[in-house]
């Protein structure tokens, strides 16, 4: 089994559940965070893939040297930008397939698209019914 | 690579945040949770907070590099007093970036 970490843009949820769904793995946890990548979240225009240009300009924030900021302890500035969360469990045969699919659906070719993590997860079990490992999360 | 998932004192992550940033590892995702420790909560008076809130720090990072993100959190974070939270490791085996599709960090 391994657990696959996807971070996605907010729109692009119903999409990527239809993509899963059609795959045939419905089955996910999606939790509303906040982050940022290697462009520090400063462009926070790039939060949702269809946001216009004006908006971009308006709150378009500059980053602070970090050094600089804990010296003058300034005030807290939004640097992180709102996305999804999504926590899938599945076979190992699949993770490339659900990989593959959530990064067609998901990609723009844009900084901010995301990143997918994939991680090993040692059991499962149904709470309703007691099945362990592979029947749990059939 | 590995997942490092720190439990910290909602008002230490604006310092740990910018502190990891000048170390060079400005990606991470924060969630804001509520949760409990060893201690079942906080005691003040006569009113029992049970579950209390916490800032959750993702963020993953090489083999190499765990170390030194540890140590960043862990003296950011410290204050001494009890509530200051829980570092926890682990292992992540493939990471892809969806802009381009490739598996990379």
């Amino acid at each position: 089994m391994k657990e696959i970490t996807a971070i996605i843009r907010r729109d692009k949820l119903p999409e990527t559940k239809k993509a899963l769904e059609d795959l045939g793995y419905p089955s996910l946890t999606i939790q509303s965070v906040e982050g940022r990548g290697k462009q520090k979240g400063a462009m926070c225009a790039e939060m949702d893939s269809e946001l216009p240009e004006s908006f971009c300009t308006a709150v378009r924030l500059t980053p602070t040297p970090s050094s600089y900021a804990l010296e003058h302890t300034l005030p807290k500035i939004a640097l992180f930008v709102p996305k999804r969360l999504l926590t899938i469990v599945v076979p190992d045969d699949v993770v490339t397939k659900i990989v593959k699919s959530v990064v067609r659906v998901n990609q723009t070719g844009r900084a901010g698209d995301g990143k997918i993590f994939v991680s090993p997860i040692d059991g499962a079990l149904r709470v309703r019914t007691g099945e362990t490992d592979g029947e749990a999360i059939s | 690579m590995k997942m490092i998932r720190a439990f910290i004192r909602p008002e230490k992550e604006q310092e740990v945040v910018l502190a990891l940033e000048g170390a060079g590892f400005p990606s991470l995702t924060k969630i804001p949770v509520f949760g409990r420790g060893k201690q079942k909560g906080l005691t003040v008076g006569p009113v029992h907070y049970d579950e209390l809130p916490k800032t959750m720090i993702m963020t993953v990072v090489s083999n190499e590099d765990t170390d030194r993100v540890i140590n960043i959190i862990q003296d950011k974070a410290r204050t001494g007093f009890i509530g200051d939270g829980k570092i926890f490791i682990s292992p992540v085996e493939s990471a892809y970036t969806v802009r381009t599709g490739e598996a990379s960090l």
